[in-house]
C-alpha cells in the first residue's frame, strides 16, 4: 500500500519472488492506468538479473503480445521499453529472439507515437549486437533503409544506423540491394558527428563484398566526401572513413579513383599526426583504429604503380613509425607488411 | 408507505376478563428473536460494520412469544413439538370437567331470589352519574392518516455530560521517543533501497560499456584483419591474372615462333623445289614436245605425211605396175 501513496506513477509491488508475477498478472486483469502503473513498476524491477530472469523464464512474454495492440500509446512505448532492458542480457535476448515477438514489434515500426517507435529502435539495436539476432533482422533492412530517409529525429537515425551496420556486418547484400550506398552517402555530410560516425562505420560495412566496393567507386559523391572526412574533427569519423577507403582501394578501380582524388598525402598525413599528451591512453586506443585502417589503405594503394612510386620515397617515414610503435603488435606488423609491399618487385 | 389505521374504541362494560391463553405451542431453534424492519426497510441501527449479517435484534422483555412473569404457576410448556396423545386426551378431559365443573358451579350460585308478585326487579344504576345502558354500542369511526414520512432527522451529535476526572499530561521534550534515533532503521531501508537500485543500474551500465568497448575493439581488428585477407585476395587474384596473361602471352609468342618458322622452312623448301621446277618443267615439257620448230613441225605435220603419201602411191602404183606385171608374165 505505501507504493500506492509514494508513487502514484507506479503499482504496489509485492515482496520477494512474488512481485513478478502478480504484476504480470495485473497487467492482464487492469484498465490502462493501472496497465500504465505495472509497467512502470515492471520496467524499474527487471533491472535486476533476479527478476529479469524471473520475468523471462516465467513465460510471461506472451502477454507483451497482446499490450503491443494497446490502444493507448504511452502503454505500447512502455512495453517496448521493458522489452529493451529486457534485451540487456543474453537470456532476454535469447527469449526474445526465441518467442515470436519480432512480428509484431516490426509492425509497431510505423506506429503513430514517437516515443514508441524509437523505443522500438532501441530494442532492434540492441537485437542486432547478438549475431543470430542480426540474422533475425536481416529481412527487415530494407524497411529499415526506408526508415533511414524519413526519420528526423538524430536518436532514432543513429539506432537505426547502428542496426544497419550490424546486420550489414552478417551479410551486406539485402544492404545494398535496397540501395545503401548513396542513402549513406548523403548521410555522411550530416551536421552531427555521431551520426557521421555511423554512418560511415555502415559504409565500411557494406563496401565488405565487391558488390559493395564496385558501388562506392561507381557512386561519383561517394568518395569525394570520404576523402573530405578523412580531415574530420572527430577521430572515430576519421577512423571509419579511413576503413570505408581501406575496403574500397582493394579493388583496382578503387585504387584509380583514390590516387585521382590525391589520397595519398591525406593519409600520410593521418599517419604522422601526433596528439597532445593529455589522456594519451584513451586517445592512443581511438587512434589505434585509425592508424591500422590508414596503414592498410597505404597498403592496398602501393600495390599500383603510381602508388608505389610515391610510397617509395615516403618510406623512411614508415620505418620510423614502425620503430616507434613498439609495444602494439597489430601496428608493428600492419606497417611490416606496408613496408614490404611497397619494395617488392616483380 | 402511507397507511390508514381505524381504531374502533369499544366501549364496553366495566367488567375485564382476563383469559391466559394456554393452547400455544411453539418450538424453534435457540436464536435471539429478531426485530422486525421497519418501514423504510433500514433497520434502526445506522451504524454497523458492513459486512455483518442484517439481523435485527430485539429487546427480549417486549416480545410477545415470551412467556413473563412466575413460572411456578404457569403451564409448562412440553419439550416435544409433538404433545402426546396422552397428553392431549389428558387436557381434553381437564377441559371437560373445567367446563363441567363451571356448569355445575353456575347451578349451585345463589341468585337473587325470584321477584314477589307484582314486583320486578330491575337493574338500576347506583354509581353517582348515570350512564344509559344499552345493547347498541355506541360506535365512532375515527380516522387517521399519517402524515407523509419524513427522513428521520440526524442524529444530533451525542455530547455526553461530562463525567470522571479531568487529568492532564504533558509530554516534555525527549520524552516520548528519539526522532533521530527511531528514523534510522527506516532510513537506513529507504536510502538502501536506492542506493542498490541505482547501483545495479550503474554495474548495467558499466557492464554495457566494457561489453561495447570490447566489441568495438574487436571489430576494428575485425575489420583491419578482413580488410587484410581481402587485400590478400585481391593481389592474389591479380598475381594469378597477370601470371595466366603472361603464360598465354608466352604460349601466343611460342605459337608465333613455331608459325614463323614453319613458314621460313616451308618457304625454303617452296624456293628449294621452285628452283629446280622451271628448267625441270621446261625439260619435260620440251620433252613432251610443247616447245618445237615450227618450220620443222611443219614440215613434219604436214609435208611428211604429203610425202610419204606421196611415196606410198607412188610405190603403190610401182607395186601395182609390178603386179600386173607378174599377173601378165603367168
Amino acid at each position: 500500500m505505501a507504493g500506492a501513496l509514494t508513487d502514484p506513477t507506479r503499482a504496489p509491488v509485492a515482496f520477494g519472488r512474488r512481485a513478478v508475477p502478480q504484476l504480470f498478472g495485473e497487467l492482464l486483469r487492469a484498465g490502462a492506468a493501472a496497465r500504465l502503473r505495472a509497467l512502470t513498476s515492471l520496467c524499474d524491477l527487471v533491472h535486476e538479473p533476479e527478476r529479469l530472469y524471473q520475468a523471462v523464464t516465467g513465460g510471461f512474454l506472451k502477454q507483451l503480445k497482446v499490450l503491443f495492440r494497446d490502444e493507448d500509446p504511452s502503454v505500447r512505448a512502455k512495453t517496448c521499453e521493458l522489452l529493451h532492458l529486457l534485451t540487456s542480457h543474453s537470456i532476454g535476448r535469447q527469449a526474445v529472439l526465441a518467442s515470436s515477438l519480432l512480428p509484431p514489434l516490426c509492425q509497431l515500426l510505423d506506429d503513430s507515437s514517437f516515443s514508441c517507435r524509437r523505443n522500438v529502435h532501441r530494442v532492434l539495436s540492441r537485437l542486432a549486437l547478438l549475431p543470430a539476432g542480426a540474422e533475425a533482422l536481416l529481412s527487415l533492412v530494407p524497411k529499415l533503409m526506408l526508415k533511414l530517409t524519413k526519420e528526423e529525429d538524430e536518436e532514432v537515425q543513429l539506432l537505426l544506423l547502428s542496426t544497419l551496420t550490424h546486420c550489414s556486418r552478417l551479410d551486406a547484400l539485402p544492404g545494398l540491394a535496397s540501395d545503401g550506398v548513396s542513402l549513406l552517402g548523403r548521410k555522411l555530410s550530416h551536421r552531427s558527428s555521431i551520426i557521421r560516425r555511423e554512418a560511415a562505420a555502415a559504409m565500411m560495412a557494406l563496401s565488405v563484398p565487391m558488390d559493395g566496393k564496385r558501388q562506392v567507386c561507381e557512386d561519383a559523391e561517394v568518395l569525394p566526401v570520404l576523402v573530405g572526412l578523412l580531415r574530420d574533427k572527430d577521430v572515430e569519423v576519421q577512423a571509419n572513413a579511413a576503413g570505408v577507403i581501406m575496403n574500397t582501394v582493394i579493388i583496382t578501380t578503387g585504387k584509380q579513383r583514390c590516387l585521382d582524388l590525391d589520397v595519398l598525402p591525406v593519409l600520410l598525413g593521418l599517419l604522422s599526426e601526433k596528439h597532445g599528451d593529455d589522456d594519451e591512453e584513451e586517445m592512443k586506443k581511438r587512434r589505434k583504429a585509425l592508424i591500422m585502417y590508414v596503414l592498410r589503405a597505404l597498403t592496398s594503394l602501393a600495390e599500383a604503380p603510381n602508388g608505389r612510386r610515391l610510397l617509395l620515397e615516403q618510406l623512411p617515414l614508415l620505418e620510423k613509425k614502425a620503430e616507434a610503435a613498439g609495444a602494439d603488435q597489430d601496428i608493428r606488423r600492419a606497417t611490416q607488411t606496408a613496408i614490404q609491399v611497397i619494395t617488392w618487385t616483380p | 408507505m402511507i397507511g390508514a389505521i381505524s381504531i374502533q374504541l369499544q366501549i364496553s362494560g366495566s367488567s375485564v376478563q382476563t383469559t391466559v391463553r394456554m393452547c400455544y405451542h411453539f418450538s424453534r431453534p435457540k436464536r435471539l428473536p429478531q426485530m422486525r424492519r421497519n418501514w423504510l426497510g433500514c433497520s434502526p441501527t445506522r451504524f454497523k460494520p458492513k459486512n455483518a449479517v442484517p439481523r435485527h435484534y430485539g429487546n427480549i422483555m417486549y416480545d410477545r412469544r415470551v412467556v413473563r412473569g412466575n413460572t411456578y404457576a404457569k403451564h409448562i410448556l412440553p419439550t416435544t413439538a409433538q404433545p402426546d396423545p396422552a397428553e392431549i386426551r389428558r387436557q381434553q378431559a381437564n377441559r371437560r370437567r373445567a367446563i363441567a365443573r363451571k356448569q355445575a358451579r353456575e347451578q349451585f350460585r345463589p341468585n337473587t331470589p325470584e321477584a314477589l308478585e307484582g314486583r320486578k326487579h330491575t337493574d338500576v344504576q347506583t354509581e353517582l352519574y348515570l350512564e344509559e345502558l344499552s345493547n347498541i354500542i355506541a360506535t365512532m369511526d375515527i380516522e387517521c392518516q399519517t402524515d407523509p414520512f419524513l427522513d428521520r432527522p440526524a442524529t444530533p451529535l451525542f455530547i455526553p455530560a461530562k463525567s470522571g476526572k479531568d487529568v492532564e499530561t504533558q509530554i516534555e521534550e525527549g520524552e516520548l521517543f528519539d526522532f533521530d534515533i527511531e528514523v534510522q532503521p527506516v532510513l537506513e531501508v529507504l536510502v538502501g533501497k536506492t542506493i542498490e537500485q541505482s547501483l545495479l543500474e550503474v554495474m548495467e551500465e558499466e557492464e554495457l560499456a566494457c561489453l561495447k568497448a570490447q566489441q568495438r575493439a574487436f571489430e576494428e581488428l575485425r575489420n583491419n584483419e578482413l580488410a587484410e585477407v581481402q587485400r590478400l585476395q585481391e593481389m592474389e587474384r591479380r598475381h594469378n591474372e597477370e601470371k595466366e596473361r603472361r603464360i598465354a602471352q608466352q604460349r601466343e609468342v611460342l605459337r608465333k615462333e613455331k608459325e614463323i618458322a614453319e613458314k621460313i622452312a616451308a618457304r625454303a623448301y617452296t624456293q628449294q623445289y621452285l628452283a629446280g621446277l622451271l628448267p625441270a618443267v621446261f625439260t619435260s615439257l620440251r620433252r613432251h614436245g610443247y616447245f618445237y620448230n615450227p618450220v620443222e613441225k611443219d614440215i613434219e605435220t604436214n609435208f611428211f605425211p604429203w610425202l610419204m603419201d606421196e611415196v606410198n602411191n607412188r610405190v603403190e602404183r610401182r607395186y601395182t605396175a609390178r603386179e600386173i606385171l607378174d599377173s601378165k608374165r603367168h
